[in-house]
């Protein structure tokens, strides 16, 4: 008997489909999977957070980083401010806003909970009227009669949680103070609608909305100075600024308001008001040793510090 | 960011190599088998009774790990379910590395055929998966060996 082993065909043990091809099939599904889990976390979360009622809130709030550097005068008038504005919204009775001032020259105003908003000198003071402040202003209010800053928390929280405990880092830290704090992050349909209802309130107070645009172009013109320019839309949180601006001309040619008209100035002692602030910020840096206001990017602006 | 980074270099790195080590490897297992053909190697448990061959037990061994690339893509496998292709040429290679290597020896006893062939293998990282992920194959047989003088 003869014995002999024929030689065996290849590729019967072994798939020749390239391996590349492979690792881009697997870890665009896992991926595609992960987005998707994170997505329907961060509506579920969102929804929840919204629940809460307002008033508690307020319990959440991050007090200790909102020490306001304003002076009596400064507070006086943007409370003024603020109230003809909250007159031309429609925040219910129990939403109370609170405005404080950040004496630190990072270029940023952001809402957060319990219906505080901080607002920095360095935005403060590149400011060209009243018409720009009411709209930044404006902006935020928007923001929290939407209830954007738990929701925005509400989203991160689920996200983390599940995330972490799906790959063995659950930071609870999250829901500690120092974590609300950072953990804002709007999405670009929040801005939007901040926008403009925003724009509506500014419409009512002022009769047009001509100053309004150039809070945008002051913003737009800051990010050209720091170099940083736009980043593509799609890593932005934050509708680009020329969007911005057509999107603000498009609602107002729709409802026919005017964009142009006279602005009010800004208060004679303004300047005086913010440059008092800084220095109460730097007085208190030395005492508290610290740095005065939390370091923001100037790409996240006006709304929220953007998660580092 | 920095985990990021190390683990594109990994993977990057253990896709090079390990494409590069896996042709290499099979061109070389394909250029040896053919030569060591007129060995063979046969699973059947009853040898040929005539004539009356020398018998010597025949081994071939090969310890194998798995790289980064092919086990990064066999941990997305597990999500999914499915061939994890990617350690089937490994072990592929190693079944048929192991069997060269038993012929090997047999052919330098000037045996004429193996007998009774049969394939082992043992994992080496015992529960220890996710720090050593090596496997040995371990191919062995009788080799028949012509009696001298005839």
């Amino acid at each position: 008997m003869k014995y002999r082993n024929p030689p065996i065909p290849e590729g019967i043990n072994v798939s020749d489909r390239h391996p590349l091809r492979e690792l881009f099939v697997l870890a665009g599904g896992a991926l595609l999977l992960l987005l998707l889990l994170s997505w329907l976390l961060g509506q579920f979360g969102g929804r929840l957070a919204r629940l809460l009622p307002f008033e508690h809130e307020a319990v959440l709030a991050p007090v200790s980083l909102l020490s306001s550097d304003a002076g009596p005068e400064l507070q006086a008038y943007l409370d003024q401010l603020g109230d003809r504005l909250t007159t031309q919204m429609v925040l219910p009775e129990a939403m109370q806003v609170h405005l404080h001032v950040s004496g630190g020259d990072s270029f940023n105003a952001f809402a957060t909970l319990g219906g505080n908003i901080l607002l920095y000198r360095g935005l403060l003071e590149q400011l060209p009227h009243e018409n720009a402040l009411a709209m930044l202003l404006a902006h935020e209010m928007a923001h929290i009669e939407h209830r954007d800053p738990i929701t925005g928390i509400g989203q991160g929280a689920a996200i983390q949680l599940v995330l972490g405990m799906l790959f063995g880092d659950p930071n609870l830290g999250v829901l500690g103070s120092a974590g609300l704090y950072t953990q804002l992050h709007y999405t670009r349909e929040m801005e939007t609608e901040a926008d403009a209802d925003a724009l509506q309130a500014v419409q009512r107070l002022y009769g047009h909305i001509g100053g309004a645009r150039e809070l945008f172009d002051v913003i737009h013109a800051q990010r050209e100075k720091s170099g940083l320019g736009e980043m593509p839309a799609i890593f932005s949180s934050h509708p680009l600024d020329q969007q911005r601006i057509e999107a603000i001309d498009t609602l107002a040619h729709e409802r026919g308001w005017s964009k142009t008209g006279e602005t009010t100035p800004l208060p004679p002692d303004f300047t005086r008001w913010i440059i008092e602030a800084a220095d109460r910020a730097k007085a208190r840096a030395r005492t508290d040793g610290m740095i005065p206001g939390m370091p923001t990017s100037p790409s996240s602006l006006p709304g929220h510090p953007r998660p580092g | 960011m920095y985990n990021l980074i190390v683990f594109l270099v990994l993977l990057l790195l253990g896709y090079g190599v390990g494409q590069y080590a896996e042709r290499r490897h099979y061109r070389s297992i394909i250029e040896r088998e053919g030569r060591l053909n007129a060995l063979p190697a046969i699973a059947s448990r009853y040898p040929p009774t005539q004539p009356h061959y020398r018998q010597a037990l025949v081994t071939g061994s090969t310890v194998i790990s798995v790289d980064y690339f092919k086990r990064f893509l066999a941990a997305l496998r597990n999500l999914f379910g499915g061939r994890v292709t990617s350690y089937e040429s490994l072990l592929d290679r190693a079944r048929r590395e192991s069997l060269l290597r038993m012929k090997q020896q047999a052919a330098s006893m000037g045996a004429a055929m193996v007998f009774n062939v049969k394939y082992e293998t043992a994992s080496i990282s015992k529960g220890r998966g996710n720090t050593i992920g090596s496997i040995e194959v371990l191919a062995y047989g009788t080799a028949l060996i012509e009696p001298r003088g005839q």
